[in-house]
């Protein structure tokens, strides 16, 4: 009861890492003991400036430190782009339900992610991989604008591939740089094949648009709406289903979710916008 | 519950204001709003017949207030009890809504709570309705029965008080050599007025009656064109959710004090067009019929499944202040035409 729901605990920057043009990765240590489930978001305050709310990009199994990829969208992600190593910040979280893991166990688990969308997969990632034998398989269908876009490139071209378990398909929206996977919406990549559909959780996360295109994808291939899971971007500000900013139909998508399955949410008017 | 009886209504404000600091209603042109209470007089004080124009949410939530200051922590400490005269049966009802929201929940509102906590309630009956009240049409009846510490009957030569809290009991008794006892005709007197006040209700809002639930013609009507039609008369100004009791979204932003942080908490509006906008410019109801089918959607549907009561306590007071002449009450009556139509030709 003490305890008051808009303070922050303290944090710094630690380290900065440039994963596109227009996102980095900020290396987060609270002064605090601080943990969240995969898929949870926090509200990452810049002091005296404002806050906005991020999913961590890191394996909720590293509770020294956490990894927050931000795109350079507004006026507070651009002031935090302007940070230097050492910069202090404020968090507030975890708030939401993050994805249901253990639900997930049994099953194919299909992943389709977009853009600055792959920094809420990644935790997701790393948590599926700890326990990789719990899954039948984990398939990802990955797009970004370029080869240079894509964030996390080091692992993603690299050591994530190489998984047993896991089977990552890449496709950019235009070739550049000598690039020789598939050119096109990440749809293009998407085939009924990849998964066997009536035991595969489909997780998605992009931007609007992409999320879109993929969720009626996903339908054409007979998935079932409670077997899809959307990643919902709302304007989340207070974190606890009070402000009313973030309300998607019924729900306070950062108390209810951010994770929803289509099932869910369908039935309302302009979810995608 | 005890009962006396005062010819004065100074004789209650002053004992009051002794051991609070005590907020009246005063009247301002022709509508009541919130004042300190001035001991000496020179501000007289009147019985509001009707609710005062000043949702009571502001003493609980405040329009501006500090939500939190870092590095040093903020503490909800500082707040002190206090009193207010003047609230009716819609403002108490209005409480138990925003209780829901800041005080029932697993995530507790503490600045809430606390003024929760600290405030002693002397509510009063409506003497006679407002021509926007439609309180019956959501359960009121215009004189409170519970959620107040005293209650203030108005009959014709003074006042009955009424404890509804063990707070309220324990002023009552601990000042009994100010007030008189009440016989039962005063008490017929006052039954009364409270049935008279009950038929007054009725009749003004017996156009207005609907038969069907508000949540079904509210939710049945997400292809309707009333709400651009009616978004063509407001002008966006907000009033309707700032003056609206229930209506609690708010927006959250940080400023920089000489030597420290802080993060503010202010009243936001659904209405305004920025409200649910995203960093990168998406937004889901650019457009203003969107934003008002919105409101109501909270209101009457989305906010009863969450919680199991209406946000909104027929107070009319969004209707009083909508200078585009928008009226709550004619357009659930349209909602509601419509719905029937659509299921007449089905």
């Amino acid at each position: 009861m003490n305890k008051n729901l808009y303070q922050p605990i303290n944090g710094r920057i630690v380290d900065i890492i440039d994963e596109s043009p227009l996102i980095k990765s900020f290396v987060v240590v609270p002064d605090e003991e601080f943990s969240f489930k995969t898929g949870q978001f926090v509200e990452l305050t810049l002091p005296g400036e404002g806050e906005a709310p991020f999913t961590p990009s890191s394996s909720p199994a590293d509770e020294e430190k956490m990894e927050i990829t931000i795109m350079k969208a507004g006026r507070v992600t651009g002031l935090l782009h302007q940070c230097d190593k050492g910069q202090k910040v404020g968090i507030r979280g975890p708030y939401g339900n993050g994805y249901p893991v253990d639900d997930f166990t049994g099953k194919e688990v299909y992943i389709i992610g977009g853009g600055v969308g792959l920094a809420p997969i990644r935790s997701l990632f790393l948590t599926l991989v700890d326990r990789i034998k719990d899954f039948k398989s984990v398939t990802c269908r990955f797009g970004a604008k370029t080869q240079d876009d894509f964030i996390y490139k080091n692992t993603l071209f690299g050591s994530w591939q190489k998984i047993d378990g896991v089977e990552i398909k890449l496709s950019v929206d235009q070739a550049s740089n000598g690039w020789d996977g598939n050119v096109g919406v990440v749809t293009t990549i998407l085939d009924p094949s990849d998964v066997d559909i009536k035991n595969t959780v489909a997780i998605v996360c992009g931007p609007p648009i992409m999320m879109k295109y993929v969720t009626f994808k996903l339908l054409e291939f007979n998935f079932e709406p409670k077997d899809i899971y959307l990643s919902m971007e709302k304007n989340m500000s207070c974190g606890f289903g009070k402000c009313g900013h973030c309300m998607l139909g019924k729900y306070y998508v950062c108390k209810d979710g951010p994770v929803f399955t289509y099932e869910q949410i369908k039935d309302y008017p302009k979810i995608w916008e | 519950m005890e009962a006396v009886f005062t010819s004065k209504l100074k004789t209650l404000l002053d004992a009051v204001a002794e051991k609070f600091l005590l907020y009246v209603s005063s009247k301002n042109e022709d509508h009541y709003i919130y004042n300190k209470y001035d001991q000496s007089g020179k501000r007289s004080v009147e019985f509001n017949a009707i609710r005062p124009c000043a949702p009571l949410k502001e003493f609980l939530f405040p329009v501006r207030e500090l939500a939190a200051t870092y590095p040093k922590e903020l503490k909800a400490d500082d707040i002190k009890p206090f009193a207010v005269f003047g609230l009716k049966e819609c403002d108490l009802r209005s409480i138990e809504i925003l209780d829901k929201v800041f005080a029932d929940e697993d995530f507790k509102d503490q600045f809430y709570i606390k003024r929760r906590e600290n405030m002693f309630i002397i509510s009063s009956d409506c003497s006679e309705p407002g021509e926007t009240c439609f309180c019956n049409l959501f359960g009121g009846q215009g004189f409170p029965q519970m959620g107040f510490d005293l209650n203030v009957s108005k009959i014709r030569d003074g006042f009955i008080i009424e404890s509804g809290s063990q707070n309220g009991n324990d002023f009552l008794i601990n000042h009994s050599q100010l007030f008189g006892d009440v016989p039962d005709t005063l008490l017929s007197e006052r039954d009364g007025n409270r049935a008279a006040l009950q038929n007054q209700l009725e009749q003004n809002n017996q156009k207005l009656k609907i038969d069907a639930e508000f949540k079904e013609i509210v939710e049945n009507a997400q292809n309707s064109e009333v709400f651009d039609a009616e978004a063509a008369n407001c002008i966006e100004c907000q009033a309707c959710t700032r003056i609206c009791p229930t209506c609690h979204c708010f927006y959250l932003y940080d400023t920089t004090q000489q030597d420290y942080f802080a993060k503010m908490k202010m009243w936001d509006s659904c209405m305004r067009f920025g409200y649910a906008s995203m960093a990168g410019g998406a937004n889901p109801r650019k457009v203003l019929g969107d934003r008002m089918k919105h409101r109501l959607l909270h209101k009457f549907v989305y906010f009863l499944e969450r919680y199991g009561v209406n946000m909104c306590v027929g107070c009319g007071r969004c209707i009083d202040t909508d200078i585009g002449g928008v009226d709550l009450r004619e357009i659930l009556k349209k909602l509601n035409e419509e719905d029937t139509k659509t299921k007449t030709v089905k």
